[in-house]
């Protein structure tokens, strides 16, 4: 195109050189074009993501049910509620600012950066229930094993032989009945019978599955995401003993993966929400805003995906 | 853009240079201030929108609730959730991202990005779908099967009928 302004610049014997112009060839503005590129790229890499999990999941022999994993689904959709009431809330403050209601706008902007706020919060509630559980991203301090088998059980054994806890259970032990709640009073005698089963050579396999439940049962359906069948890590904090929960490691990995890239996408979208609300919102801002709104939009239809695929299947 | 604003705009039809003296930003501008005066959308239409969202929201969450009759066939519930969920994408993508008064760019930046991603996961499917199919002895050993959830389903129920304390009394 440069090669064909100069030329006719050229043609046209102007004395001033010649006057380079500039023609869009798609009938959008440079910074849309230039989200809409980069929404692009981001359905590749959300689609790879969601894939990816979609094809891990069913080529799993186990998957653990998602209240076997401490997911809660009626917190999951009040997360979808918020996501959509913030992509309302940015089309409202465009709308806004298109007809320069300025303040008008501000106030939708602002509602949008609260309910994305909202999001995170609740995602971060969700997050320490799952680390409350023993169930992190990654390896070391991950307390899931896959099956109640003999590693599971020498990983128990560990535990409970490690001097801190050893000398934990000494103080449990010494207590007199009247200074322990009814939960610690069982949670006692039940630890005992766990040291019992895991240190017995002649043990059953069903054995260790009883220590398993003992310490942290799969919750049924319909517990709350902190709930809980009172197994003795509930009951004693500070025990932190190996769990049980088939496939629960490729599912906290897919997890966190996911949620955490969505979060991260969230975070940035406040940031740019926030950097936004410093500018006054009128029609000269609208390309701006719309952007903005075009990023929102899309990090909102990732979890319209995320949460039936995380929290109902 | 589409054949009929090319006709409007006789600018479009003569090569290149058509709009002397704008600069980038001047260009931008204008296509901006076009886009402020489209009357699609409006109000009215995004709160439609929004309650359709919510309807549909609802409606995947309804696979969740006792309500739904087909609890003892999963696919049933997923093939219904992904439906609802590619619903409420398309209204967002069309209402709130605008797309459905874009013009026809809109298929070259998302047809071959959506055909990307139908084949980066299919190509996944024969070397990590199907990884259980064949196993090594090492893996086979560490991997969780079906076996184990019932192993400490039989174990909760021994807890909650009492076998476990009896066994410990014994």
């Amino acid at each position: 195109m440069n090669a064909t302004a100069a030329s006719i610049g050229h043609d046209s014997h102007d004395h001033h050189g010649p006057v380079l112009q500039y023609q869009p060839g798609l009938p959008l503005s440079r910074g849309k074009l230039i989200m809409w590129l980069f929404l692009s790229t981001e359905i590749m890499f959300f689609a790879a993501l969601l894939g990816s999990y979609v094809v891990l999941r069913f080529g799993a022999a186990v998957w653990p049910k998602p209240h076997h994993v401490h997911l809660s689904e009626p917190i999951g959709a009040f997360n979808t509620f918020v996501l959509i009431c913030s992509s309302v809330t940015v089309v409202l403050a465009l709308e806004a600012a298109k007809a320069n209601k300025r303040s008008l706008a501000k106030t939708w902007m602002l509602v949008t950066l609260v309910l994305g706020s909202l999001f995170l919060g609740v995602k971060a509630y969700e997050y320490s229930s799952k680390f409350d559980h023993g169930i992190y991203p990654w390896a070391p301090r991950g307390r899931i094993y896959e099956r109640p088998d003999l590693y599971y059980g020498s990983a128990v054994r560990a535990r409970l032989s490690d001097p801190v806890i050893l000398e934990k259970m000494k103080e449990l032990d010494g207590q007199e009945e009247s200074e322990l709640s009814d939960a610690e009073i069982i949670g006692r005698r039940r630890l005992k019978q766990v040291r019992d089963m895991v240190n017995n050579p002649d043990q059953q396999a069903f054995d260790l599955a009883v220590v398993a439940d003992q310490i942290m049962p799969l919750p049924a359906e319909g517990a709350d995401s902190h709930g809980h069948g009172g197994g003795l890590n509930d009951t004693f904090a500070w025990l932190q003993l190996p769990a049980v929960i088939p496939g629960g490691n490729m599912w906290a990995s897919t997890y966190f993966f996911l949620t955490g890239f969505h979060a991260i996408h969230v975070i940035v979208g406040l940031i740019v929400f926030g950097i936004l609300l410093l500018y006054q919102l009128g029609p000269q801002t609208a390309g701006m805003i719309e952007n903005a709104g075009l990023y929102w939009h899309f990090v909102d239809l990732v979890w319209i995906f995320l949460f039936p695929l995380l929290y109902l299947f | 853009m589409s054949n009929s604003e090319a006709h409007k705009n006789p600018s479009a039809t003569h090569g290149p240079i058509t709009s002397p003296g704008k600069s980038p930003d001047e260009i931008d501008h204008a296509i901006e201030e076009e886009h402020a005066h489209d009357h699609h959308g409006g109000t009215m239409q995004y709160m439609a929108v929004f309650v359709a969202l919510c309807f549909l929201t609802t409606m995947s969450f309804l696979t969740y609730s006792s309500y739904w009759p087909w609890r003892d066939e999963p696919q049933v519930g997923w093939a219904f959730m992904m439906a609802v969920s590619c619903t409420k994408a398309l209204l967002v993508v069309l209402f709130f991202m605008h797309v459905l008064w874009e013009a026809n760019w809109k298929y070259v930046l998302t047809i071959p990005a959506a055909m990307m991603a139908i084949f980066l996961t299919i190509m996944l499917v024969p070397d990590i779908g199907l990884r259980n199919r064949m196993v090594s002895q090492e893996r086979a050993l560490h991997m969780a099967r079906g076996s184990d959830v019932l192993l400490l389903e039989k174990a909760a129920d021994a807890d909650s009928s009492g076998e476990v304390d009896k066994h410990e009394h014994e």
